[in-house]
C-alpha cells in the first residue's frame, strides 16, 4: 500500500508547483517592490572600465561631486531599457542631469551602437561586461536606476524602467532639491 | 530538428505504453492455456501411474477429481477477470488515453502554436541575408526596404516632406518603436516643408510622450485630430494612442478618444493591438483580413450604414480586393452620392481590375464619367475614358482626352511614352 502511495508523489509535487506558480501570477506580487538595502547608505564602490574609447575608468569620485547624480544600469538587449531611454535623453538635454550609464553584461560594441542609434544621454558611460559592478550595487537585472545625492548617499533605487511619472514626481524634484 | 526529435520521443513513449497494454488481455488467455496444459499433463501422469499399477485406483480417482476441480476454478477465475475487464473501462481506457493525450496536445499546438516561426537567433540577421525566401508581395514591406526606398526618394528630392516622414517612420520601426534623434530630425525637416504632415506630427508626439512630456504629445495629437478629415485612415489609431497615453499619464481622456467608437467600427482593444504587433507579417495580414471579413459580414446585416460601407470599401481596397471594394463603394453611393475623393478611390478600385491595354467595362466607365464630370482634369478619368472611347471606335474623343492628359503630365512622367504611343496609334 505504501509503495502505491509513492507513485502519487510526482502528481502531488506537480500540483504543489502549479499552485505556487498560480499564486505568484495571480496574487499581484510586484517583483520590483522588494525594496533596497542601499537607500540611505553611501553608494557602493564604483570601479568600471569606460564604455567609450579613450575615456578614463569610472571611479567613486564621480559620485561625491556635491551635485546629485543618476546612475543607470542598462543593456542594449533589454527592451524596458529602450522604453525608458528617451526619458534619460530628456533629463540630460532639458534638465541638465548628470547621468552615469553602465552597460551591464553587454558587449561594449553593441552598447555603443545602441547609444549611437538612440542618442547618448550619459555624461559618463561604463562597461560592466562581467556584471561585477552589478553585484556590488545589488542589481537584480536591468534596467535599474539609482539617485545619489551630492554626498554620495543613495536616495532612491528604481528596480525596473523609470516612467514619466517617476521623472515628474521623483527625479525632477530630487535634482532640484539636491542642488 | 528539435520538433522531430520530440515527436519521435512521444511516439516511442506512446508505443512503450501501448504494447504492454494491448498485450495484457492476450496474455491472460495464454496464461489459462498454459495452466490447462499443466493440468492435462498431471491428468495424463495420473492415468499412466494408475495403468502401471503404482497408484491405487481409489487414490488415482481422488487425485483426478482434485486436478479437475483445479481446472474448473482456473477457468472460472480467468473467465471472471476477462468478463469484469471487458465490462469496465479498464480494458480500453489506458490505450485510449495513451493515444488521445498526445493527439490532443498536437491538436492544441497546431491550433495555438506557431510551428512556422523561425527561432529567434536566426530571424534577426535577416537583414544581412536579404529578404526571407517566403517573402510575398502581399506582405507589408520589410524595414530595410522601407529605409532604402525613403533614402532613394530623398536622393532625388532631399526636402520632400513625404519621403522625410517615410524615412523617419522606417527609422522608428528599425529602433523597435523608439523615436530616435535621427528620426526626429527627419520629422522636423518634414514639418519645415509641410507644417501639418500627419505622420511627422504623430511621431513627434510619440517622441514627446516617450521622453516624458505626455501633455505636449496630447496637445499635438489633438490638434492633428482636429485638422484631419473625418474619414482619415489614421484617425482610429490616433484616437487609440491619445486614449492610451492619457490613461498612462493619469490625464483625462479627451471625449473624442473615448473608447466608444463614434462611427460604429469596433476598435481593436489594446490587447488585440499588442497581439497583432507580435504576429509575423503573413499572420498579421491574415488577422487584418479576418477583421475586414467580420466587418463585411456585419454590413450584410445592417446594409443602410453608409459610413460602414465606405470603411469596408477602403479596407478592401487597401487589401487589394478591388472587386469587393468597388462593390462596397457602389453600396455606399446608393445610400447617398459619394464625394470626389471617394469617387477617385472608387474609380481606382475599378481600373485596377482592368488588364493592361484592355478597355474598361461599363460599370467602371460609369464611375469614371462621374469622376470626369466632378474633376475634368482627373488623369485617371482622362486616361481610361480615352481607352473606352478608343475601344468604342470614337477615335476623336479618345484623342481629345489623351492629348489633354499629355498636356497635364509633367515632362518626366513615366507613362508619357506609353501615352504618346497610344495617341500615335489612334491618329
Amino acid at each position: 500500500m505504501s509503495r502505491r502511495l509513492l507513485f502519487l508523489l510526482p502528481l502531488v509535487t506537480l500540483a504543489l508547483m502549479a499552485g505556487f506558480f498560480a499564486w505568484s501570477l495571480l496574487a499581484g506580487r510586484d517583483p520590483a517592490s522588494i525594496g533596497s538595502v542601499l537607500v540611505g547608505r553611501p553608494a557602493p564602490r564604483l570601479d568600471v572600465k569606460a564604455l567609450r574609447d579613450g575615456e578614463p575608468p569610472l571611479t567613486d569620485g564621480l559620485l561625491k561631486t556635491g551635485k546629485p547624480t543618476i546612475v543607470n544600469f542598462f543593456a542594449s538587449w533589454c527592451t524596458p531599457c529602450l522604453a525608458e531611454h528617451p526619458l534619460f535623453a530628456r533629463l540630460a538635454e532639458r534638465d541638465g542631469a548628470v547621468i552615469i550609464g553602465i552597460a551591464w553584461k553587454n558587449k561594449p560594441e553593441e552598447a555603443r551602437a545602441w547609444l549611437k542609434r538612440l542618442g547618448d544621454p550619459y555624461k559618463f558611460a561604463g562597461a560592466d561586461l562581467e556584471g561585477r559592478a552589478g553585484l556590488d550595487w545589488g542589481l537584480s537585472g536591468v534596467p535599474e536606476t539609482y539617485l545619489i545625492d551630492g554626498q554620495g548617499i543613495v536616495r532612491r533605487h528604481f528596480r525596473g524602467p523609470i516612467t514619466e511619472r517617476d521623472v515628474n514626481e521623483t527625479i525632477l524634484p530630487f535634482l532640484k532639491g539636491g542642488k | 530538428m528539435l520538433e522531430f526529435l520530440l515527436a519521435l520521443l512521444t511516439t516511442a513513449t506512446v508505443g512503450a505504453l501501448l504494447v504492454p497494454l494491448l498485450r495484457a488481455s492476450a496474455r491472460r488467455t495464454e496464461r489459462l492455456d498454459s495452466a490447462l496444459a499443466i493440468y492435462r499433463d498431471q491428468l495424463a501422469e495420473i492415468e499412466r501411474e494408475r495403468a502401471a499399477g503404482t497408484l491405487p485406483e481409489a487414490e488415482a480417482a481422488a487425485a483426478r477429481i482434485e486436478v479437475e476441480r483445479r481446472i474448473l476454478s482456473a477457468a472460472n477465475t480467468t473467465d471472471a477477470a476477462v468478463h469484469a475487464d471487458s465490462a469496465g473501462l479498464h480494458r480500453f481506457l489506458p490505450p485510449a488515453l495513451a493515444l488521445v493525450i498526445p493527439l490532443l496536445a498536437l491538436g492544441v499546438y497546431l491550433q495555438i502554436g506557431r510551428p512556422g516561426l523561425p527561432a529567434a537567433p536566426f530571424s534577426a540577421p535577416n537583414s544581412a541575408r536579404g529578404p526571407a525566401p517566403h517573402a510575398n508581395p502581399n506582405e507589408p514591406m520589410s524595414i530595410e526596404r522601407l529605409l532604402a526606398q525613403a533614402r532613394a526618394r530623398l536622393a532625388e528630392a532631399p526636402n520632400d516632406p513625404d519621403a522625410l516622414s517615410a524615412l523617419g517612420e522606417a527609422m522608428v520601426l528599425e529602433a523597435d518603436g523608439s523615436v530616435t534623434p535621427a528620426a526626429r530630425e527627419a520629422f522636423d525637416k518634414a514639418l519645415a516643408g509641410r507644417p501639418d504632415d500627419p505622420r511627422a506630427q504623430f511621431y513627434l508626439g510619440l517622441h514627446e510622450t516617450q521622453s516624458g512630456d505626455s501633455r505636449a504629445a496630447l496637445a499635438r495629437w489633438q490638434a492633428l485630430e482636429a485638422k484631419s478629415p473625418p474619414d482619415a485612415p489614421w484617425l482610429p489609431m490616433l484616437r487609440a494612442e491619445i486614449a492610451r497615453v492619457a490613461k498612462a499619464a493619469g490625464l483625462p481622456v479627451p471625449p473624442s478618444a473615448a473608447p466608444s467608437a463614434p462611427t460604429g467600427m469596433p476598435q481593436p482593444s489594446r490587447d488585440q493591438v499588442e497581439a497583432m504587433q507580435n504576429l509575423d507579417p503573413a499572420q498579421r495580414q491574415q488577422a487584418i483580413r479576418s477583421m475586414v471579413e467580420g466587418l463585411d459580414a456585419r454590413m450584410k446585416e445592417s446594409p443602410d450604414d453608409r459610413a460602414g460601407w465606405l470603411r469596408l470599401a477602403n479596407a478592401w481596397k487597401v487589401l487589394g480586393e478591388n472587386a469587393k471594394a468597388a462593390d462596397a463603394y457602389a453600396k455606399a453611393d446608393a445610400l447617398g452620392a459619394v464625394d470626389t475623393r471617394t469617387l477617385t478611390d472608387w474609380a481606382e478600385a475599378h481600373v485596377r481590375q482592368i488588364a493592361p491595354g484592355a478597355a474598361p467595362p461599363p460599370d467602371a466607365v460609369a464611375v469614371l464619367q462621374r469622376l470626369e464630370k466632378a474633376e475634368p482634369r482627373n488623369a485617371l478619368a482622362l486616361f481610361y475614358l480615352g481607352a473606352a472611347s478608343f475601344a468604342a471606335g470614337d477615335k476623336p474623343e479618345a484623342l481629345k482626352r489623351w492629348k489633354t492628359l499629355l498636356s497635364l503630365l509633367p515632362a518626366d512622367a513615366p507613362i508619357r511614352g506609353m501615352l504618346e504611343e497610344r495617341i500615335k496609334s489612334a491618329e
